[in-house]
């Protein structure tokens, strides 16, 4: 529905502009893996072909498993190709981006997962920090050990904002309930991915999440009976049974957005300096699910919904009530709340966030610190 | 089950389980170079066998067939490497390293369309009824297992006796000790040598077969992650003998699963080294000639055959 509405939105502003003159947008993606690996570059591609869909104007064309150190030599490639729009989608191609636009004036560039922008030249991320919280809250719920498993990629801010936000949620239902967690120092194992879950069910961990761009967490808790949030792919598919929700991303948002805009002369080649979008559940970057339209799924609901707490804000309610209410609130325009709301304490008791305060978009991007509750090594932890 | 106890049946049995694709792999090229002939490509190999394999599951529903065709896949692949490096006498190395290329690359190509599909018709791990009640062997060695493992360990026994105690694997061992003479006793250095290459291509597949039918069963580009590279490094720790490979493949299971366990107590990164510091230490210690030779490598690994030459 929301989709919906922001194509017809896209369409409306689009017409608004008036724009009858016909003319072919050629836009490129250029990738830093395959298009099969069913996580990062899957989904950009996948957001790829709805716009070529959905715009009759578009005509996209893709290079994938592009070598970080190589994207001007594949930029300048697809320039000489007649390129006006070219998408980089991996954090190593922020400098070879930013040269080539500083080369072609002419072209308009964006740049997945950076902060160096230029007049030429935007930013875009999808964050998944708020769907990580109200999948803690389920996560709380649902474990019965108290220990919830989280077997990690690497520890940079955006998997600690992720794990924090998680904890968050399972606190918040569970004030006792730990969030364990294990690092594997890559972003694709599916072999370490399996053996640090098994680790962690070893310890007694009994639900699980993860950031590892495979199935691979989700089979394994399968395999032993226990409840698991997908991670970037809609994974329901691979345990129907198990899988009760997950993070889901909607790059397609962005890049319609901004192809619109384009198109309609808003955005040209001298006012991208400060474009920089953050896909959240409020602009449908993102979404909460185990499977696209399946927010919850119906196997878990009904425990969901008899698992009644006392809440210090609605009182007495269940925990299905909690998480439609927080999502509700979260993806609200006005950002009625956000999972980072002080008082905030770190693992060893210093306070991060002041009461009456929100984690800022900066302190957001630089996080290092871990909530309390977090159990496990935790590299570059602050002291004070 | 608490404490000590915990620790010692989960690291077992989690080193049975990732032990068991290097344990496969390791005995395949452990009877390639047993004849002579270094095989860099078991990662290639691996891929190959589990594209095909997951892709056999997916059609046939029948995991077997798909071990099967795993196996064949790699065994195939490993002709091409047996048809330059014994006929036409390229560099094994370079042949080698370019199967392992080719295999991933061309696993990656065909497994397009199969990313991301689940397998509901999976290889099941087993527990075998009565054993598997008896405390702590039974949950450290006979629960939740694959049956691969219990083939493997067999296959391990058989390979050795073979190598070690027939005529056949005094035949494979004089080929790669010196071809020239076993090529004078009358015995077909090609045949013997292509037949144990093949047969490295084989389990090398069987291993790949494991990891995308069994292990964790979905098919993406690269899920065998640098088994195949251990697995060489493997054959060379356990000094190319079956019986060792069944301790040098555990070992480094266990190694692998303690890199986890033990996050909570020592440095995460230092950890994740830890199995390979173990490879690149033993190899060094027998990298020099002298202990090579004490160790049993093969004299005439690497060189290819010409007849009439010395």
């Amino acid at each position: 529905m929301r989709k919906a509405l922001l194509v017809l939105g896209v369409l409306l502003l689009v017409g608004a502009m008036g724009l009858a003159a016909e003319k072919t947008l050629k836009v490129a993606w250029i990738y830093v893996g395959p298009i099969g690996d069913y996580g990062w570059t899957y989904a950009h591609d996948q957001a790829r072909q709805i716009v070529e869909k959905t715009f009759p104007w578009l005509k996209t064309t893709y290079i994938e498993s592009v070598p970080e150190g190589q994207v001007e030599s594949f930029i300048d490639q697809l320039v000489a190709q007649g390129y006006q729009v070219i998408f980089t989608t991996s954090f190593g191609f922020m400098d070879g981006t930013l040269a080539a636009a500083k080369k072609y004036p002419d072209v308009i560039f964006a740049h997945c997962s950076g902060f160096k922008r230029h007049k030429n030249m935007a930013t875009y991320m999808a964050d998944f920090h708020e769907v990580y919280y109200l999948n803690g809250l389920m996560a709380g719920a649902l474990t019965k050990t108290g220990k919830i498993g989280y077997v990690a990629a690497h520890p940079i801010p955006e998997l600690k904002r992720h794990i924090n936000a998680f904890a968050i949620g399972a606190r918040e239902v569970n004030p006792n309930a730990e969030v364990h967690v294990r690092w594997i120092y890559e972003w694709y194992n599916p072999a370490a991915a399996k053996e640090a879950a098994e680790a962690l069910i070893a310890e007694g961990c009994d639900v699980f999440a993860f950031t590892e761009d495979s199935p691979t967490v989700v089979q394994v808790a399968a395999e032993h009976k226990m409840p698991v949030f997908g991670h970037y792919s809609p994974m329901y598919k691979f345990a129907p049974d198990y899988v009760v929700s997950g993070q889901l991303v909607h790059w397609e948002a962005f890049y319609l957005d901004f192809l619109a805009k384009i198109y309609a002369g808003m955005y040209n080649t001298e006012n991208l300096a400060d474009v920089d979008w953050w896909g959240l559940l409020h602009n449908g970057g993102v979404e909460m699910g185990a499977d696209f339209g399946m927010p919850i799924n119906p196997k878990w609901v009904p425990v969901l919904k008899d698992k009644i707490i006392d809440h210090p804000f609605f009182g007495k309610i269940s925990v299905y009530d909690l998480v439609m209410k927080r999502l509700e609130q979260i993806a609200d325009k006005q950002m009625v709340f956000n999972p980072f709301q002080g008082p905030i304490y770190d693992r060893n008791g210093v306070l991060r966030i002041p009461e009456g305060t929100r984690a800022s978009y900066d302190e957001l991007l630089t996080m290092q610190w871990a909530v309390q509750g977090v159990v496990g090594p935790w590299p570059g932890e602050p002291k004070e | 089950m608490s404490g000590w106890e915990s620790w010692l049946v989960g690291t077992v049995s989690r080193a049975l389980a990732f032990g068991t694709p290097l344990l496969w792999a390791t005995l395949g090229e452990i009877y390639a170079e047993r004849a002579g002939v270094v095989n860099l490509g078991v990662e290639g190999m691996m891929a190959l066998g589990a594209f095909f394999g997951f892709a056999m599951a997916k059609v046939t529903g029948n995991p077997w067939v798909a071990i099967v065709l795993a196996a064949l896949a790699g065994g195939t692949a490993s002709l091409l490497h047996a048809f330059l490096s014994v006929t036409l006498r390229a560099n094994q190395y370079v042949s080698g390293l370019a199967l392992t290329m080719f295999g991933l690359g061309l696993s990656g190509l065909l497994g397009r369309g199969w990313t991301g599909q689940p397998l509901f018709h999976s290889l099941k791990s087993i527990s075998i009824p009565g054993l598997s009640h008896i405390p702590y062997i039974g949950p450290m060695f006979f629960q939740k297992q694959s049956v691969l493992l219990y083939i493997g360990v067999l296959l391990a026994l058989a390979m050795w006796f073979i190598l070690f105690h027939t005529r056949w694997g005094l035949a494979i061992r004089a080929v790669g000790e010196s071809p020239a003479t076993a090529d004078a006793m009358g015995i077909n250095v090609f045949a013997v040598r292509y037949l144990c290459v093949f047969i490295g291509g084989l389990l090398a597949g069987v291993a790949g077969g494991f990891l995308s039918v069994e292990y964790r069963p979905a098919w993406t580009e690269g899920m065998t992650a640098g088994m195949g590279w251990i697995a060489i490094a493997l054959t060379i720790f356990v000094a190319w003998n079956p019986l060792q490979a069944l301790g040098g493949a555990f070992l480094f299971g266990a190694l692998y699963h303690l890199s986890y366990r033990l996050q909570q107590y020592v440095s995460p990164e230092l950890l994740k080294t830890l199995p390979y510091v173990a490879a690149i230490l033993v190899l060094s210690l027998t990298a020099t000639g002298a202990a090579r030779r004490r160790r049993g490598a093969p004299a005439a690994l690497g060189i290819p055959y010409v007849r009439g030459e010395r």
